[in-house]
């Protein structure tokens, strides 16, 4: 296979390509980079290096305290538990709590009606202001919508007799017919989950007539007529994807009291305290200086704790109490009743001529919501936003979407937030498309993908205006590609003896955004001591990725400190500063530039009090080694002494400090290529993984491991998505997936040999010019695999997860 | 009623009702180290060692433990003076949230105590009932790799002079490197 050259590639200058590299004012090319943003490898102090994750000490010792472990500080406190509904759709006409209300050891007991629990109508997305998904739920539901729907809750001094209580509540229901399927959900005669009344702040498409929670629609060029021309191949793929559980390790958590100052606090396990804060306050209809949400160590997250699923049941108890409330979920409540990836079935089409050149791409995407809308509409956009701009020289791109209302548990945010969805869409088609036109799919892949210069505006296809159009100023995309070409041996692809075995490779781009183009916020603040030290207080939230190692590597590369010199503290409202919270793959790119901002806001400091000491003009100083040094005299400081000399300094005094913050239109891709090898059993179906490769471009790793570890954990969630998750119900909507033992994560056993390649870019709009590396991961194994599987055996698979009875069905369908 | 057992080398003595599970007990008495995953012995984030054997104590009744000797991770190593296996987690990044890391260490160290070298296939096979979210595994089981090298470097230097494990550990040459930064 020959690599391929510039010359190779469609021309950019052609009519049709010529909208897409269009110089763009709002989005030039040249970016106005800080001076110290680009380092080379060599000067980076601490910046690409393996440092310490900050808790690892903590962790392997059992120190590291997560929400539960706080329970024993409150000697008087009251553990809470959630009555759910079991039944799919219906109204509470009566909820008998005497039985519950005379056990020994029971608080309280809450429903509907209790003044201490609030009707107000919300989104439990922690999303910013105001929430792009509806407020359809109330904190207790008179009308339920799923089987887990929270229709009361207990407090009593233990677990155990709160869960005996909860048992011997009586809950009547008025049912109603339920409806499980999308299709059947949308025709007009089908049951309807929501009346007008039951929704605010609904969304643009919103037909809840027809359980519509949105529909969406954007068009670039004009596909209808591209599809239209004789000169072209119209190819078309259907998928679907089933639920995907998130699987927290650490099951949702959360402890509600009353401090000393009395301020309502929360000790919860969550990605967006400040989120949660304001929404607390909407619904409890309380002050937000009044609340403080305190983030403790997070057992993470993956977007299942970018929800206020559980606080304001513990909040309502707790009112009810008036004592501590302890809240904390089991691993059955994870699975059926709070929240998921949302299923989807999607329908992709292209229009390619003879020669590869791809004039038009259609991607229409129906989302099944389930019960409630919390991040429907926004997941099911970045089902097209984030995988068609792979492809930004179409020049005729059209994507639509409907979110459906169903009887069954919630879609939410999930790592990857649609991504995964429609990565499998346009990857497994975009492949066969190359091979039915006999082209190498990856060369056919490489040929139309973006790179650098690139004016994507795809991902801007459901806006208006081209404001947030990215231009592409880092993309290793290529090289991710070639490397991962090596890593995997696509040239050397032995075949087994056996006749009935065939091996294949495939291949999937990937891409991510980093944070949401003109909806973030990030800040930091930093305080020096007189040792030379520093406090980073900063509202970015570390779920156990290492971003507050991540955090202390940025500052202390502009301080010119080691890290150990920061003590970070992150995310308690009452002391951090505001950061919307760890999603979108955020947290390096906004709340770490913010914390880069406030580190140069301190160092002009530094420098100021340098000169002082060294008699020397601010200009010819720098930081470095914990010292403040001159690069013209060689003469330096270190940073204690300037400690003591700021705090206890004869003639003028002051605390070092600085502040940042960060908001931006941008939001830079990462990139990535995922790769798998597997060998298929024609007569079975069956198939082993033998390897995966995954190379990613996220700019410069800020700490190389931790990077790793992302793209690895990211793997294990897209392995599971393609070969082995999904939640199962019955005819009447009952979760049959409510353990690890019926659901199907890999385990150790489970796991074919991984091999990261860390592809390094810079990004200059990025903090020492890094991108995002959290989500972009689980975009990859369910199109690779099934381009895997296409290459080994000829057959297309688009339903996940893919099993050997699917495989086999699909051979015999083949062979007849 | 009661119960007596030894944890981490302090004999404890408890009142328990029979029907107490020792997860409970363990984290009511401030061994919270060990982690309530899923109340039914399917993810190992509860992992304890009781007479040597790594159990699940999310399903281990209380009494079991009447008389026996109990390690739970805060017995292993301080945060200066780690335990191989804990040092071996920490420098191979092979931790993240770090809500599993716990019973990952106690299965890990009960395994290299009745397998000194295991092979790759052989820690695998040992942690497949403990969960993680994060890692991918994948520098999990490098870790505990590491961690019987080291222990096998250990040994050699307590007793004297016996050859070293390290071919017998199955790490591959690549992974090594890896293992190495």
């Amino acid at each position: 296979m020959s690599k391929p050259t510039e010359r190779d590639r469609p021309d950019d200058t052609t009519e049709e390509g010529e909208r897409r590299v269009a110089d763009s004012e709002q989005s030039p090319m040249e970016w106005d980079e800080p001076e110290n943003n680009r380092k080379p490898s060599d000067e980076r102090e601490n910046l690409t290096t393996d440092v310490e994750k900050d808790d690892a000490r903590k962790i392997v010792t059992g120190e590291a305290q997560y929400t539960a472990d706080y329970s024993r500080q409150f000697p008087d406190l009251a553990h809470g538990t959630v009555v759910r509904s079991d039944v799919a759709h219906g109204i509470v006409t009566d909820i008998n709590t005497s039985k519950a209300e005379s056990m020994d050891g029971v608080y309280a007991v809450v429903t509907p009606w209790d003044d201490a629990v609030p009707n107000t109508l919300y989104s439990s997305s922690g999303q910013s202001y105001p929430e792009p998904s509806p407020w359809d739920m109330r904190v207790l539901r008179r009308h339920v919508r799923f089987v887990g729907d929270p229709v009361a809750a207990v407090a009593a001094e233990t677990g155990e007799i709160a869960d005996r209580a909860a048992r011997a509540i009586e809950v009547e229901y008025e049912e109603r017919d339920a409806v499980f399927d999308v299709e059947r959900a949308m025709e007009p005669d089908a049951p309807r989950l929501f009346e007008d009344d039951e929704v605010e702040n609904a969304q643009s498409g919103a037909e809840y007539e027809r359980n519509l929670e949105s529909h969406f629609e954007g068009e670039i060029g004009d596909v209808e007529q591209a599809f239209e021309r004789d000169d072209v191949h119209v190819h078309e793929t259907e998928l679907d994807t089933p639920y995907q559980s998130h699987c927290v390790p650490e099951p949702h958590t959360t402890i509600a009291y009353t401090d000393e100052d009395d301020r309502y606090t929360f000790i919860t396990a969550t990605q967006v305290p400040n989120h949660t804060r304001r929404q607390l306050a909407h619904v409890f209809d309380v002050p937000i200086r009044d609340i403080r949400v305190d983030k403790p160590r997070v057992g993470a997250g993956f977007g299942a704790k970018q929800e206020m699923a559980i606080e304001p049941i513990a909040f309502a108890l707790h009112l009810e109490v008036d004592r501590p409330v302890k809240l904390e979920m089991t691993r059955q409540e994870e699975f059926y009743a709070l929240r998921s990836r949302h299923p989807m079935d999607m329908t992709m089409r292209s229009a390619v001529t003879e020669d590869g050149t791809i004039v038009a791409m259609d991607l229409y995407a129906r989302s099944n919501a389930g019960a409630y809308g919390t991040h429907g509409m926004t997941v099911a956009t970045n089902v097209g936003t984030k995988a068609l701009p792979l492809y930004p020289r179409v020049p005729n791109i059209r994507f639509e979407g409907d979110v459906v209302h169903t009887n069954l548990p919630m879609g939410a945010a999930m790592r990857g937030y649609g991504a995964p969805q429609g990565h499998f869409a346009v990857e497994a088609h975009m492949d066969e498309v190359a091979r039915d036109l006999g082209i190498d799919p990856i060369e056919f892949k490489r040929q139309n993908a973006i790179r650098k210069g690139d004016l994507d505006d795809v991902s801007t296809i459901l806006k208006d205006d081209d404001r947030f159009a990215r231009r592409i100023r880092s993309c290793g995309l290529e090289e991710c590609i070639e490397r991962g070409m090596d890593a995997i041996g696509w040239d050397d692809v032995e075949q087994p003896e056996e006749d009935n075995l065939h091996r294949g490779v495939g291949m999937a781009m990937c891409a991510q955004g980093s944070g949401v183009a003109g909806k973030e916020l990030g800040a930091a603040k930093l305080m020096m001591n007189e040792d030379g030290s520093f406090h980073l207080h900063v509202g970015g939230v570390d779920t156990g990725t290492g971003n507050d190692t991540m955090f202390s590597q940025v500052a202390a590369e502009v301080l010119g400190c080691r890290p150990d010199d920061i003590v970070v503290k992150s995310s308690d409202t009452d002391i951090t500063p505001f950061d919307y919270g760890s999603y979108a793959s955020s947290t390096t790119y906004i709340s770490g530039t913010a914390v880069k901002k406030a580190a140069e806001d301190a160092k002009d400091r530094l420098l100021y009090w340098g000169s002082k000491l060294l008699e020397e003009p601010e200009a010819n100083l720098e930081t470095g080694n914990g010292e403040v040094y001159s690069e013209e005299t060689d003469a330096s400081v270190d940073l204690e002494e300037i400690g003591y000399e700021a705090t206890y300094g004869h003639d003028e005094r002051e605390q070092i400090m600085g502040d940042g913050h960060h908001s931006t239109d941008e939001s830079p891709p990462p990139f990535g290529a995922q790769f798998v090898d597997v060998t298929v059993d024609e007569e079975t179906g069956e198939f082993e993984l033998n390897k995966l490769v995954y190379a990613a471009d996220c700019g410069v790793a800020i700490n190389p491991p931790l990077a790793e570890g992302q793209v690895e954990g990211g793997q294990h969630m897209s392995l599971e998505y393609a070969t082995s998750g999904g939640l199962e119900f019955d005819d009447e909507g009952n979760p049959q997936t409510t353990g690890f033992r019926q659901y199907g994560m890999p385990r150790t056993t489970d796991h074919p040999p991984m091999e990261t390649i860390l592809v390094e870019t810079h990004e200059p709009t990025g903090p020492f010019g890094a991108k995002s590396i959290g989500e972009l991961p689980t975009n990859g194994i369910p199109p690779a695999l099934s381009n895997a599987i296409s290459d080994a055996v000829g057959v297309r698979m688009t339903s996940l997860p893919i099993t050997a009875t699917d495989v086999k069905a699909a051979i015999e369908r083949r062979e007849a | 009623m009661h119960i007596e057992c030894t944890i981490n080398g302090n004999e404890r003595s408890f009142e328990v009702s029979k029907s107490d599970l020792l997860l409970d007990v363990l984290r009511q008495n401030g061994y919270t180290g060990a982690k309530r995953g899923c109340d039914t012995g399917a993810c190992g984030m509860c992992t304890v060692q009781i007479d040597g054997e790594p159990t699940m104590s999310c399903i281990t009744p209380v009494v079991k433990a009447d008389g026996a000797t109990i390690e739970t991770v805060e017995g292993l190593g301080t945060q200066d003076d780690l335990h191989p296996v804990q040092q071996a987690f920490v420098d191979n990044s092979a931790l993240q949230c770090g809500f599993c890391i716990p019973g990952m260490i106690m299965r890990s160290k009960a395994l290299l105590e009745e397998n000194p070298s295991p092979s790759e296939a052989e820690v695998r096979e040992a942690l497949s009932d403990n969960l993680c979210r994060c890692t991918g595994y994948k520098k999990i089981v490098e870790a505990v790799l590491e961690a019987s090298e080291r222990m096998g470097e250990q040994t050699v230097a307590a007793d004297g002079g016996y050859s070293c494990r390290c071919e017998d550990t199955g790490l591959e040459v690549d992974s090594r490197g890896e293992t190495d930064r």
